[in-house]
Formats: C-alpha cells, sequence, structure tokens
C-alpha cells in the first residue's frame, strides 16, 4: 500500500489532480477510510491517465471513455484467455 | 537506443517544436503500451518514440542533441509498469476489473456451457461479492502511533492493512476490493477490518489526550525536580514545580494521539507523591517535631 504523499511523488502528480481524479472516478484507492491508500496498479493507472492526458493530448471526457473501454478490453482477454486454457485442458490430447 | 531521433519520430531536422510534438502524439497514439496490451513490440517502438521525444520535445535538450553534446541513447525514461501489466493471466480481480465486454454471448448456450466449465459462468447473474468481516487486536502503542499489520486470512491468503497513527479502538478499515469474490464478473466486496485495541500498562486515552500517572518522591515534591515523563512517542523531560502535590495535573502540549490534520492530542500528567517502604528515622523524627504540618488538617472540606 502506499500513503498519498509518496504516491504524489512517484505518479509525478499534484494533489489537486489527484484528488479530482479520484472524485471522477479514474481511481478507485483500496483503502478509502480514515485515509487514502493506494495500490500498484493504482500508480501505473495514474501513470497512464498522465500520458493520455499530457502526452497523448486527451481531454477529460476522452479519458472516461478510454478508461472504461481499456477495462472491458482486459475483461475480454480475460474472458479469453481463460477460455483458450480450458479448451485447451478439455481438448483431444495431440502427439504421442 | 542509438537511432537517429529525428528518424524514429519521422521528422526533418529543421522541424519546429510544435511539428515535432504532432509526430510524436500521432506515434505514441498508436504504440502506448496500455493501448496495445497484446503488442510486445509495440512496446519497443514505444520506448523508442518515447526516448527521442524527450531529446527533441525539450528545446534545450535538443539544441544540446543537435550540438552533439549528448547522444541519442542518454535519455531513456524509466518506467515502473504499465497499466496492462496488471491485467495478466495470474492477475488478481480489483476495482478495476470489467466482465461486462461479453454480457450478451451469455444467451448463446455453447458460451453459456464453455463459461460455465470454466468456473465463472454463472450465467448473466452478476452480484457483488460479500464484505468480509476480520477483526484485528493491536497493541496501545501501535494504535496510537500507527503500524502496519498484516492479517492471515482462513484459505492461508494474508491482507496487509495500514494502520493510520490515532487509530480508534473498535474502528473500522474499509479495505475496497479484499472481501469476497464476485458472481458472474460482479466486483469483489471489501474487507472491513475493526480494530481492538488492548489496553497499556500505564498510559490511558481519552480522546485524542493520553493519561498518564506519575509517581515522584517526597523530596521531588517539596523542591520541584526535572523528570522524564513517559510519553507514546518516547520520554519527554518536565519540570515539576516546587511544592507540587499528589494530584496535581501537568500537561505535556502535543505528546498525546496523532490526529488526521497533522496536530496532536496533549498528553495529561497526573502527579502522586510515593514514600520510600521503609520510613527513615529521619523523616519521623521531622514528622514528630513538624508542628505546622500537624496543624494542617487535608480533610478540612470533607465536612458534609
Amino acid at each position: 500500500m502506499i500513503r498519498i504523499e509518496e504516491f504524489l511523488i512517484r505518479a509525478r502528480l499534484e494533489r489537486h489532480s489527484l484528488e479530482a481524479w479520484v472524485a471522477a472516478g479514474w481511481l478507485v484507492p483500496p483503502q478509502t477510510e480514515p485515509e487514502l491508500m493506494f495500490s500498484d496498479i493504482d500508480l501505473a493507472r495514474a501513470q497512464l491517465i498522465r500520458d493520455l492526458r499530457d502526452d497523448l493530448g486527451v481531454n477529460d471526457e476522452g479519458v472516461s471513455v478510454i478508461l472504461h473501454l481499456l477495462d472491458q478490453m482486459h475483461g475480454l482477454r480475460r474472458t479469453m484467455r481463460d477460455l483458450v486454457d480450458e479448451m485447451r485442458a478439455s481438448g483431444p490430447k495431440t502427439g504421442g | 537506443m542509438s537511432e537517429d531521433p529525428y528518424a524514429v519520430l519521422g521528422v526533418k531536422p529543421q522541424a519546429t517544436q510544435d511539428e515535432i510534438r504532432t509526430a510524436y502524439r500521432a506515434l505514441a497514439k498508436k504504440l502506448h503500451p496500455d493501448l496495445n496490451p497484446g503488442d510486445k513490440r509495440a512496446e519497443e517502438r514505444f520506448k523508442q518514440v518515447s526516448a527521442a521525444y524527450d531529446i527533441l520535445g525539450d528545446a534545450d535538450k535538443r539544441a544540446r542533441f543537435d550540438r552533439g553534446e549528448i547522444d541519442a541513447s542518454g535519455n531513456e525514461r524509466p518506467r515502473e509498469r504499465y497499466y496492462r501489466d496488471f491485467h495478466g493471466p495470474d492477475a488478481e480481480q480489483h476495482a478495476y476489473s470489467d466482465a461486462s465486454g461479453y454480457a450478451d454471448f451469455m444467451d448463446e448456450d455453447i458460451l453459456k456451457d464453455l463459461f460455465g466449465r470454466a468456473g465463472r459462468g454463472e450465467g448473466r447473474f452478476r452480484m457483488r461479492g460479500q464484505d468480509a468481516l476480520y477483526r484485528l487486536p493491536v497493541e496501545f502503542l501501535e494504535a496510537v502511533n500507527g503500524a502496519t499489520k498484516r492479517i492471515t486470512l482462513p484459505d492461508g491468503g494474508t491482507l496487509d492493512v495500514v494502520l493510520p497513527a490515532g487509530t480508534r479502538d473498535k474502528q473500522v478499515l474499509r479495505l475496497r476490493g479484499k472481501g469476497g469474490a464476485g458472481l458472474g464478473g460482479g466486483p469483489p466486496g471489501d474487507a472491513l477490518v475493526e480494530i481492538e485495541v488492548a489496553p497499556h500498562k500505564i498510559f490511558t486515552r481519552q480522546g485524542d489526550d493520553i493519561h498518564v500517572e506519575l509517581p515522584i518522591s517526597l523530596p521531588e515534591a517539596v523542591l520541584g525536580a526535572k523528570l522524564d515523563v513517559p510519553t507514546p512517542s518516547g520520554p519527554v523531560r518536565m519540570t515539576v514545580p516546587k511544592g507540587a502535590n499528589t494530584g496535581r495535573v501537568l500537561r505535556l502540549r502535543g505528546k498525546g494521539v496523532p490526529r488526521g490534520d497533522k496536530s496532536s492530542g496533549d498528553e495529561y500528567v497526573t502527579l502522586k507523591i510515593v514514600l520510600p517502604e521503609q520510613l527513615d528515622p529521619e523523616i519521623e523524627e521531622f514528622a514528630q517535631r513538624w508542628q505546622a504540618g500537624k496543624d494542617h488538617d487535608p480533610r478540612r472540606h470533607l465536612e458534609g
């Protein structure tokens, strides 16, 4: 778990940006009470959001859409991976 | 990475900063690893493009590169992990997991069958996981000063809990997504951890204040003294005034329990005069002939 001060440094973020991102639902810190705590995945996601806004010129509405689609895509990829694993496990044995 | 950064970005050496930024954005949109989770080559290309832009995107650095002061390899930006790296085959469920992408496919019998056998197909039924309740006993000073604790779960897993400084007894910490798994792609529940603070040998706590009883000797009480007083953050030197009595309360400002806003409560020190176990003949003799002491009636206020 990462405290907010360390998170701001590692993500190279200003506090008010972070608070806005949490309020927008872009980041969902795993511990909220009695103080915010972040995980490594939050850090990677914050860096992605920063890339989108600062480097790729995506505006705030665009960030929400991209995050939503990306999360769905990761869900799809996971389901597909499970499906492939399942088919491999139950399919006919090849070779010897 | 020693390729010419101009070639990597596909711009002419005399390109303006605007043209360079536009070229970088166009490439980054195509190559960003998080936008290409399945493509390993995209990451390599993106690294080259980022490194090139690190040099050319900054007019000063670009000028130094043009003058030959830095080479094309000097400035690769280190990156901890990409977001996509948390979605690999072994990734756990987390707050961002979204399994709604194939929800409509669940109508198809063949997929329902497959997903059912894959162990995650509760049909179209989607439900958030249950909250899990835990009780975590902690030491008094861990609660006051803050600590990191690890809970071992019934299934053998572990859960790290960060106890903030100033945690109260019976306080509940919420760890999002650490509860029971969701059904049919629903999000996991939360872990609710109730903190049980053990009592301390010498400290008691009232709100954000700490109370402690400090035994002092008769000479210290009569003559005054500078004494080391225990506080949750270590001993603090305190002045006991001349003539201090049992029951007198002294305050150590800011030596109590830390609050969320960086301030702290106070510590209240209650003095208690303690005579030696073995009474000294000298003090006995003194008490015998001390007339003013005998005239003093400490119980004069007790009369009903």
